[in-house]
C-alpha cells in the first residue's frame, strides 16, 4: 500500500507540473508552429513576481493571480518582440529557438542581477501535512493536485466552448483562411503566447512553494515539457496532458524501485522506443489541431 | 462606381510574372467569370486581391472605391471580401457549425452571440448542409459538402463581394448541377461574386462578364459570348488551328 500511494502521489504531484509546463509549450507549437525555448524562464520569472509581491506583504491568495496577469504581459510581449517579427520568414522554427533562447537568457541574468543568486522560497498554498495510504503528504502538493486538473478543464472549456478559444483552434489548422474570415490572427498569437506564460509562471508559484527557488529552476522543467510534448504528440494540448501525467507516474515508479539516478536515463530509453515506432507522439494524430 | 476594381495589377515570382497588369471591374450584384487555362495566374490574382498570403507588387485594388491593397488580411476581410479555396475545407478539425460560426463571428464584428449563432445555422441551412449533421467534423465530409461548407462559411460572414476559386473542380455532374443553382441564389441575396473556374460551360452559364487569362495577362474580357468566341481565346484553350491541307 505504501508504495503505490508513494507512486500515486509523486506520479500525480509531478504529472501536475509537467502538464502545466507541456500545456503551454504545445499551445504556442499548435497556434504559431514555433518552440518557445523561453518557457523554462517564464516558470522562473512567475515564481520570482509572485514572491516580489509576497515579500512586498501580499498574501500568497493575492501575489499568485497578480503575478499570473503579470506573465500574461510578459508572455505578450516576448512573442511581440521576438516572435512576431519573424513569422513568415523562412527557417522560423530554427530561428524563434535562437531568438526565445536569447530572450531567455536576457531575462535569466535579469533576475539574477535583480533578486540576486541566492535561493529563496514563496508560501505553500496550504501550511502543514498529512499521512494518507501510509504516506505523508503536504497540503501544498494536494493542493497542487487538484487544482491543476480543474486549470486544465477550464482551458480546455475555453478552447471548445469559447468564440475566442474557438479563433484560436482556427488559427491552429488553418491561418490563412483564419485572416479570411476576419480574425486577426496577430492578437490571436499574442494570446497563444500569454496563455502559456500564465501557465508556465502558474507551475512556477507552484513549484516555488515546496522546492527553493533560482534564477536557473525553470532548465530542468523545460526539457521535462519538450519531452512530455514530443512524447504525447505535438499536434495538441490532450496529448501532452495525459503524457505528462503518465510521465510523472513513469518516474515516481523508477525513483522508487530503481532510484533517481537511474530515472532519467529510464525516461530517455522510454522516449527513443517510442519515437521509433510512433513519431508524432503517442497520443497524437497527424495534423495540428488544439483539441 | 464599381464595387470592385483591379487597377493594372502584378506579382511576379522571380523572373516569372504570375499576374501582369490585370485591370478589371466588378459591378455591384452582377457574377463576373474568371477563366484561364491551368497556370494562367488565376489563383494568384486572388490572392492579391485578398492580401493573403501576399498582396500585390503593383496596381491598386478598391473595394466600393477604399483601396485594400497594403490592408491586412482580416481588415480586407471585415470591409466585406470572402473568399473559398479549390478543395481545402478552411477548418478540417472544427465541426461543420463551428467553421459557420468562424464566418459569422468574426467576418461580421459587432453581432450579438445570438445573432452569430443564427447566421451561422441560416447559411448553414441555405447551402443545404442541415442533413449531414452540424457536429460532424469538417473534415469528414465529402468534397461536394466541404465545398457548400466554406460558400455556408462565407456566406455567413454577410460579405459585398465573394471570390469563388473554382467551385466546379473535383464535383460531379449532379452536383455541378446543384453548385450552379446555389451560385445563382447567393448572388440573388445580393452577394456580388467574382468566379474563377476553367470550365468554360460552367462560367457561361453563370456570368454577365467574363475575363479570360492567359500567362497571367488579360486576353479578352466582355460579353461571354464574345469573349469565348474570341480567336486567342480559342487558341488559348485548344492551341493553333493547324491550316487546311
Amino acid at each position: 500500500m505504501g508504495a503505490f500511494a508513494e507512486i500515486m502521489f509523486g506520479g500525480l504531484f509531478q504529472g501536475s507540473l509537467y502538464a502545466m509546463m507541456a500545456v503551454g509549450l504545445a499551445l504556442v507549437w499548435t497556434t504559431i508552429g514555433v518552440f518557445n525555448f523561453a518557457h523554462g524562464v517564464f516558470m522562473m520569472l512567475g515564481a520570482y513576481v509572485a514572491w516580489q509581491f509576497v515579500s512586498l506583504g501580499l498574501p500568497i491568495a493575492v501575489a499568485l493571480p497578480v503575478a499570473v496577469v503579470v506573465m500574461a504581459g510578459v508572455g505578450w510581449i516576448l512573442q511581440a518582440s521576438v516572435v512576431r517579427p519573424l513569422i513568415g520568414r523562412p527557417n522560423i522554427v530554427l530561428v524563434v529557438v535562437i531568438t526565445t533562447l536569447a530572450a531567455g537568457s536576457l531575462i535569466e541574468n535579469g533576475v539574477l542581477t535583480l533578486w540576486g543568486p541566492r535561493s529563496k522560497q514563496l508560501p505553500s498554498l496550504l501550511e502543514g501535512n498529512t499521512v494518507i495510504g501510509g504516506v505523508g503528504v503536504s497540503l501544498h502538493q494536494i493542493a497542487i493536485i487538484i487544482i491543476t486538473p480543474l486549470i486544465l478543464a477550464a482551458l480546455w472549456a475555453f478552447l471548445n466552448h469559447t468564440r475566442l478559444g474557438l479563433a484560436l483552434r482556427a488559427v491552429a489548422q488553418n491561418e490563412d483562411a483564419s485572416q479570411l474570415v476576419g480574425l486577426n490572427v496577430t492578437a490571436l498569437y499574442g494570446l497563444a503566447f500569454a496563455i502559456a506564460a500564465s501557465l508556465a509562471g502558474l507551475a512556477g508559484i507552484f513549484m516555488g512553494g515546496y522546492r527553493f527557488m533560482t534564477p536557473v529552476m525553470g532548465s530542468d522543467p523545460l526539457l521535462k515539457a519538450l519531452i512530455v510534448v514530443v512524447f504525447g504528440g505535438i499536434s495538441s494540448i490532450s496529448g501532452p496532458i495525459f503524457a505528462a501525467y503518465l510521465i510523472g507516474f513513469f518516474e515516481a515508479a523508477c525513483s522508487y524501485y530503481f532510484g533517481l539516478y537511474w530515472t532519467p536515463a529510464l525516461l530517455f530509453a522510454v522516449l527513443i522506443l517510442m519515437l521509433m515506432v510512433r513519431p508524432e507522439g503517442i497520443f497524437a494524430n497527424q495534423s495540428r489541431g488544439l483539441a | 462606381m464599381a464595387l470592385l476594381e483591379v487597377e493594372d495589377v502584378s506579382k511576379a515570382f522571380g523572373s516569372l510574372k504570375a499576374v501582369d497588369g490585370v485591370s478589371f471591374k466588378v459591378e455591384a450584384g452582377e457574377i463576373f467569370g474568371v477563366a484561364g487555362p491551368n497556370g494562367s495566374g488565376k489563383s494568384t490574382l486572388f490572392n492579391v486581391i485578398t492580401g493573403i498570403p501576399f498582396g500585390p507588387d503593383r496596381g491598386r485594388v478598391k473595394l466600393g472605391g477604399v483601396e485594400i491593397q497594403g490592408k491586412s488580411g482580416n481588415e480586407i476581410a471585415r470591409l466585406g471580401l470572402a473568399r473559398t479555396f479549390q478543395r481545402e475545407t478552411s477548418f478540417d478539425g472544427l465541426t461543420v457549425f463551428e467553421n459557420a460560426l468562424m464566418g459569422a463571428g468574426y467576418g461580421k464584428p459587432g453581432r450579438a452571440e445570438s445573432e452569430v449563432r443564427e447566421r451561422a445555422a441560416e447559411a448553414l441551412e441555405f447551402v443545404g448542409l442541415t442533413s449531414v449533421g452540424f457536429g460532424r467534423l469538417a473534415g469528414e465530409l465529402s468534397v461536394f459538402d466541404r465545398k457548400c461548407l466554406m460558400l455556408a462559411t462565407a456566406i455567413a460572414m454577410e460579405p459585398r463581394v465573394l471570390l469563388l476559386d473554382e467551385p466546379a473542380s473535383s464535383l460531379t455532374k449532379p452536383e455541378i448541377e446543384t453548385s450552379i443553382g446555389l451560385i445563382r441564389r447567393t448572388a440573388e441575396r445580393g452577394i456580388t461574386i467574382v468566379l474563377i473556374e476553367h470550365v468554360l460551360t460552367f462560367l457561361m452559364s453563370l456570368s454577365q462578364h467574363l475575363m479570360v487569362l492567359n500567362q497571367g495577362r488579360v486576353l479578352a474580357a466582355g460579353e461571354p459570348k464574345t469573349v469565348i468566341a474570341d480567336e486567342r481565346v480559342v487558341e488559348a484553350y485548344l492551341g493553333t488551328r493547324r491550316p487546311a491541307a
